[in-house]
């Protein structure tokens, strides 16, 4: 994970300091108008694990695209660090996620033709010239941990277990502040997501991350610090509804 | 400036210049390439993507094989037929015959098409022998035929400027000898009788009974008709058809020029030739006139592929206009591709990746089934000039050779480039595409 100095953002620049998010007043709504989600605030420390519980339809999802600056807010602020994403354009949204975010996706999502070490090192295909060695070995050195063979091996005969680790490793393989994971169990047996799970946790942990985790899955919510509900489109924190959540990082709490 | 642009551009060898004309033809394709994948690494993602979709990508590329190679076959195909039909009839300077169709006396003469024709008389044979800038005036007396072959008489002389040295054997050197054609079906030793007339006339001619002619010598190839044709002396002719033998009778066994005016029969052509050119051009100037015809064949054929050059503009016409239509064609699938690919793009941009890249991806993949297509399209078009031309040269004797040139490299550059640049359509519509409904879309 790579280290962050708080500084104002520029062009999508992170603030390079840890990224605590920090949403106020959010609201997105469909291209009709309709209402899709209403987030009147939540805030994030740095290094936190939040987990993101709801029906079916109810909105987490649009939370997270909305957190990852895949959906643009129609009114309020998300702010990482010093950067509000829901202000920046379009590509400076994508310089900030390809910089700061790993994204996991329900349904593994993964390029059938490349192989598991060209998937899990795939960011490296538009990150600068200079950082494309760095997110290679890293992934490399992911899957290897994460116990996928890197070599030339047809993902789309491996099981669910290994094509999600392979998404955890591509989700990592970039030095990610945050990790935005949507449903990251769904398609895998139970002995299979609890291991995910340690592992993701694990990995972000060791370096520092915030993890933010929609699922349906109870244990995978619970094995986060906090949960925040998404019931018809709004948002609330699991314990203090309506009010300002803040979650802190695993450490602070054990030292608190 | 432009003057001395001008004057800079004809200094250029043609070599150059057409080397230029492909770099211009290729830079748009190149400059559009290098901006747009600047900064990205896209070509393991887009090799990948061409391998999983092999044989959908096999099928776009074939398509534009087959418009490009029919385009390269037919530009190769006339340019060869060109050189070939002009090279055959290099060897004939100026032609003399009666007044009438040029063309049809060329195609005899030349290209030893069956035809009647009147004949020359010995007052044209006595200018032409007291002309002192004539260096050869052989005639050409076509009619005859053996086995499907053309039996022509003419002179030793004529044989020797068309084969230059002789494959096999010797000159004739008695009436009742012959010079057979580089692929005649005679061979040296052989004996055979002529039959009165030559192609459809043939079959209704009557066999010259009594008359036995023996092949002495083999002409070298010379791209032309005339390599079926098997040559006798003049004489031999004039004799089987019962005329006089074009010498006096106190000449003996005389065979070739200079013939006698007076026991001239006649012939329908005369190859007449000078060693420089400007003295051709004399002769023809002197002779064409009443009562002859003098002709230059290579004239007389720029004409008429002048006349036939609208014809190839038009089929050059449909073959851009087919081109275009299966650049189209393919062009609409890698729209539905890029459909296809859009959870696959969106991911991409999810991922972090600018539209830019995305852009990229398409755009690559799009260039680099044109430019199999391209490839391939130059490879078939090869194949099938070389077939067509065999069958042309089997069919009328004329070596047609082609081969790739510039002409076809413009052509194949040209179609590239713009197809390349039409390619962009495709990359904008998968760079306008939004990211969380392609993620959702297939999910």
């Amino acid at each position: 994970m790579r280290p962050c100095d708080g500084s104002p953002s520029r062009r999508g620049r992170a603030p390079v300091t840890a990224p605590a998010l920090s949403a106020r007043d959010v609201t997105v709504t469909a291209a009709d108008g309709r209402l899709l989600l209403r987030l009147d605030r939540l805030d994030v420390a740095p290094g936190a694990a939040l987990g993101v519980r709801g029906p079916s339809g109810a909105g987490k999802s649009t939370l997270l695209n909305a957190l990852a600056g895949l959906l643009r807010p129609a009114t309020g602020a998300i702010r990482w660090g010093g950067t509000d994403v829901a202000a920046l354009g379009e590509a400076a949204r994508d310089a900030f996620r390809r910089r700061f975010m790993g994204l996991i996706f329900q349904d593994f999502l993964l390029f059938e033709e490349l192989s598991p070490l060209d998937n899990a090192a795939v960011g490296a295909a538009f990150a600068p010239r200079a950082e494309r060695a760095a997110i290679r070995a890293r992934a490399a050195a992911l899957l290897d941990r994460l116990g996928v063979a890197a070599g030339a091996r047809d993902v789309s005969r491996m099981s669910g277990g290994e094509r999600q680790r392979i998404a955890v490793a591509r989700a990592l393989s970039g030095g990610p502040r945050v990790i935005l994971a949507d449903e990251p169990t769904a398609s895998l047996d139970r002995a299979n997501a609890d291991l995910l799970i340690a592992d993701l946790l694990a990995l972000a942990r060791e370096g520092g991350g915030t993890v933010i985790a929609v699922s349906h899955d109870p244990a995978v919510t619970m094995a986060m610090d906090r949960i925040v509900s998404v019931v018809d489109g709004v948002a609330r924190d699991g314990d203090h509804a309506g009010a300002a959540v803040v979650a802190a990082p695993v450490a602070e709490r054990a030292r608190a | 400036m432009p003057e001395a642009l001008n004057e800079l551009w004809f200094a250029l060898p043609v070599r150059g210049r057409d080397l230029a004309v492909l770099l211009a033809w290729l830079a748009p394709a190149a400059l559009a390439g290098a901006l747009i994948l600047r900064g990205h690494r896209a070509g393991p993602l887009v090799a990948a993507l061409l391998w999983r979709f092999r044989w959908s990508n096999l099928l776009f590329s074939g398509l534009i094989a087959v418009s490009v190679g029919l385009g390269v076959a037919l530009v190769a195909q006339e340019r060869a037929l060109r050189q070939g039909t002009a090279k055959a009839a290099d060897k004939f300077d100026v032609i003399l015959a009666a007044p009438g169709d040029q063309i049809r006396m060329l195609l005899a003469a030349v290209y030893l098409q069956p035809t009647d024709a009147p004949l020359l008389r010995g007052d044209v044979l006595a200018r032409l022998q007291a002309d002192p800038q004539v260096d050869l005036a052989a005639p050409i007396a076509f009619g005859d035929s053996f086995d499907g072959a053309p039996v022509v008489g003419s002179t030793a002389q004529f044989v020797e400027h068309l084969s230059g040295p002789l494959a096999a054997g010797r000159l004739f050197a008695r009436e009742d000898e012959a010079v057979a054609g580089a692929l005649a079906s005679v061979d040296v030793g052989d004996s055979f009788t002529p039959v009165h007339g030559h192609g459809p006339a043939a079959s209704a001619g009557e066999t010259h009974d009594g008359v036995t002619i023996r092949v002495v010598g083999r002409m070298a190839p010379t791209g032309s008709p005339w390599d079926r044709a098997i040559v006798v002396p003049v004489e031999n002719v004039w004799t089987v058809h019962g005329l006089a033998n074009g010498h006096a009778p106190s000449a003996g066994d005389r065979l070739g020029p200079p013939f006698d005016p007076d026991y001239f029969p006649g012939t329908p052509a005369f190859l007449v030739r000078a060693d420089e050119i400007w003295k051709n051009y004399a002769i023809q100037a002197r002779y064409d006139g009443e009562g002859v015809m003098a002709f230059f064949p290579g004239s007389v054929l720029g004409r008429l592929l002048a006349l036939l050059g609208d014809m190839r503009e038009m089929m050059s016409l449909m073959a851009v206009a087919t081109q275009a239509l299966v650049a189209a064609g393919v062009l609409a699938g890698l729209v539905a591709l890029t459909r296809l690919f859009s959870r696959r793009f969106a991911l991409l941009r999810a991922l972090g990746a600018p539209r830019r890249f995305v852009f990229a991806v398409v755009w690559s993949y799009a260039a680099a089934l044109i430019g199999a297509g391209c490839a391939m399209g130059l490879a078939f078009g090869w194949i099938a000039a070389q077939v067509v031309s065999r069958i042309v040269t089997a069919r009328t004797d004329v070596l047609v050779a082609p081969a790739l040139g510039f002409a076809e490299a413009h052509l194949v550059a040209a179609f590239f480039s713009l197809a390349t640049l039409l390619a962009l359509l495709p990359a904008f519509g998968a760079y306008r595409r939004g990211v969380v409904e392609d993620l959702r879309a297939a999910a």
